[in-house]
């Protein structure tokens, strides 16, 4: 009898073992994405305070692909990996940057989006350019790419302040209010945040000189099935057209590529 | 100030965000009440040494941020032990052991300030341990408690504001998330604020009247 | 059966920048108690002073103060304050919004002090020529904060707790901000937590401990 029952925790413990996140996702019949929703066109909420935008719909469509529902998950930049790892959700699409200091902790895919960074500043603020944020007060959304850019060169100026929100809502109220001078957010995002009137009093000045933020999808590091996965999504949805499509309907202009010259991956 | 793009529908999304905060704040409460009433007798009973690790433990609840409790203990559920909770589970445990540890303070200090000549006539009387602690120390002690309690379960309504952190949103986030799309701070923090103060001051009053009813005999 | 792998190291590198962080976070508490006590004494002063215009507002303070979330007061502070075009630093805001709750629950534990010193004591101060002020100064005072010291003591460790509040408009010198910064940068979560609720926890034991001793030395008799 014992032995039996060792056997069948033996198979138990060994069909838990085997089966990895994509088999998981399958199972379960969900797939629950992060997504940040004050990060508009990417995600945000509609008048019934329902998610919304490009993330949401490249959520429901790696869903659909994998024949599972999708849920949302709204989680703010601060708590991405946080909720990753403690297993609330089993992906993460939300507008993240690839660096190397964070793949040491999490697996990301190839990139799905990428980002140019722009200058907005308030009117009043007499910043017209990257070069004119020296010495005001700049801030961003905490824990971004362009946030920990931007720290750096408020540093390198040595004048100034920079100074980090919860939440992109955060840093445009605080810019509008005129707490701070300017912000670099990622164009889009600025765009559409102008474009919206909810903030009066700003307007998009220029481009940042930092490096284009390829963003990508990103999963627990270990799960190679599930990032293969992703990858071959991701280039599906290019190959298809629906990349396209989705950037037309949320975005608009000119599709950015996703590929680096000279590089493989 | 008054023309405000506040839908009803976005009053309904308020008014879910505050239910969140009530849940919470009710489930903490509630089972840290028997906690730390459970802790704040054991405390008591077995004396500072022995009760020293109970003590450490629930020393630490009080002594560093609600905020980093929370973040700590859902990385190392789900970090660590890979354990997938929804941050509602999280937010409801770790704010009941944040309440039993100050429940556990305001008890053990009720039941010492039943004097204990009173619980040694009880005792020579013939009455069981168990009678004392329910027909003696029972009622002196809550009436001790009560008003330092009452202002316990205030204070965690309150600090419920904390659980966004781990995906909750209670009605603080939830304005938040209208402050987003409707960009009027002012007007939606005062509607939040309101409520908040609309619980909490009658509640904080009854219990000020009861402190001063029951100081007085 | 732990599948996670702890990397203290990357944790214990940045020990020193988080060390200045909690310096800043006890600077920002200890001036949210020097400024909260003078605020409270002045509010204790309004309530007991029977000028209907000072107690109410002294009153509406205490209410405002202890009824609604810490972390709303902080908020209100930045960006309530922002929709009138008042601009406060992160700084200033965090340290407004605490020192704010501070005098709120300190007059109200001044105010529950008093009502254990005797009413005569004043009187025979006042028969023995002293002005009303004086009275209050040199003898209600030093008995008031020597009854209200532990809830006092108790304040501070809130104040310092607080301090994590200040994420919210943008503060990241202090420890909490300095830790979340941390965080984004290497996403090792339970690591730096865990570390900075060691420093948090050796700054309040020592207030505690500190406070006690204190304490002992004035209280003596």
């Amino acid at each position: 009898m014992r032995a039996l029952l060792t056997a069948a925790a033996l198979v138990a413990s060994a069909s838990v073992a085997h089966a990895d996140k994509l088999d998981d996702i399958i199972a379960s019949g969900t797939l629950r994405c992060a997504v940040v929703l004050d990060f508009p066109p990417m995600g945000f909420r509609d008048e019934n305070n329902n998610p919304q935008g490009f993330d949401v719909d490249y959520c429901n469509d790696l869903a659909a692909a994998l024949g599972v529902q999708s849920e949302i998950v709204e989680t703010p930049f601060p708590e991405r990996i946080p909720a990753l790892m403690s297993g609330r959700v089993d992906v993460g699409v939300a507008s993240t940057s690839d660096t190397l200091e964070r793949a040491k902790t999490v697996g990301f895919s190839i990139p799905y989006f990428a980002f140019e960074m722009a200058v907005t500043s308030n009117d009043s603020s007499g910043v017209t350019s990257f070069e004119s944020m020296k010495g005001k007060t700049v801030g961003a959304v905490a824990g971004t790419y362009e946030a920990i850019a931007l720290e750096e060169q408020v540093n390198a100026w040595g004048e100034g302040e920079f100074r980090p929100y919860q939440t992109q809502a955060d840093v445009f109220l605080a810019l509008s209010q005129g707490q701070l001078d300017a912000t670099v957010s990622t164009s889009t995002v600025a765009q559409a945040n102008v474009k919206s009137g909810n903030y009066p009093g700003i307007t998009v000045v220029g481009k940042a000189p930092f490096d284009t933020d390829y963003v990508a999808l990103f999963t627990n590091r270990e799960e190679y099935g599930f990032i293969n996965y992703l990858n071959l999504f991701v280039n599906q949805q290019i190959r298809t057209g629906r990349y396209e499509e989705l950037y037309a309907k949320w975005v608009g202009g000119d599709v950015p590529s996703l590929t680096v010259p000279n590089a493989y991956r | 100030m008054f023309e405000t793009a506040l839908t009803s529908s976005d009053l309904l999304f308020l008014a879910q965000g505050a239910g969140m905060t009530l849940i919470v704040t009710a489930i903490a409460v509630i089972l840290g009440t028997i906690l730390g009433v459970v802790f704040g007798i054991f405390r008591f009973q077995v004396g500072p040494w022995w009760a020293a690790p109970v003590t450490f433990v629930l020393d630490i609840f009080r002594s560093i941020p609600l905020l980093i409790q929370l973040v700590l203990v859902n990385a190392f559920l789900g970090m660590v032990l890979r354990i997938s909770l929804s941050g509602f589970t999280v937010a409801c445990m770790v704010l009941t052991l944040y309440t039993s540890a100050y429940c556990a303070e305001i008890v053990r200090g009720a039941v010492e300030a039943v004097p204990n000549t009173t619980r040694r006539a009880a005792r020579s009387l013939g009455l069981t341990w168990r009678q004392d602690m329910s027909y003696i120390v029972l009622p002196l002690a809550t009436r001790v408690a009560l008003p330092s309690w009452i202002g316990l379960a205030l204070g965690v309504m309150k600090d419920s504001a904390l659980v966004y952190i781990v995906q909750v949103t209670e009605l603080l986030k939830s304005t938040q998330i209208l402050i987003t799309r409707l960009q009027e701070p002012l007007f939606l923090l005062l509607i939040c604020g309101a409520f908040y103060f609309i619980i909490s001051f009658p509640i904080a009053r009854f219990g000020g009247y009861l402190e001063k009813r029951w100081s007085n005999d | 059966m732990f599948s996670y792998t702890f990397q203290w190291k990357q944790a214990f590198a940045r020990l020193p920048v988080m060390l200045e962080g909690a310096v800043v976070t006890i600077e920002i508490a200890l001036l949210s108690m020097l400024i909260g006590i003078a605020l409270a004494v002045l509010l204790t002063g309004f309530r007991l002073s029977g000028n209907r215009v000072l107690s109410g507002i002294a009153a509406t303070w205490v209410e405002i103060a202890r009824n609604t979330p810490a972390l709303f007061q902080i908020y209100m502070a930045h960006f309530g304050l922002g929709s009138f075009g008042l601009h406060l630093s992160p700084y200033t805001s965090l340290l407004l919004g605490i020192t704010f709750n501070n005098a709120g629950y300190l007059a109200e534990n001044f105010r529950g002090a008093l009502k254990a010193i005797p009413d005569t004591q004043t009187r025979a101060a006042r028969s023995l020529g002293m002005t009303p002020v004086r009275a209050f100064g040199h003898v209600v005072l030093p008995q008031m904060l020597r009854i209200a010291f532990l809830p006092m003591t108790n304040q501070m460790v809130w104040a310092i707790l607080m301090t994590s509040l200040g994420i919210t408009v943008g503060m990241n010198t202090d420890l909490y901000g300095v830790t979340q910064d941390l965080n984004a940068l290497t996403f090792r979560t339970f690591e730096l937590f865990a570390l900075a609720a060691v420093i948090f926890y050796l700054i309040t034991k020592t207030v505690q401990i500190g406070a006690r001793l204190v304490a002992a030395r004035l209280f003596r008799y």
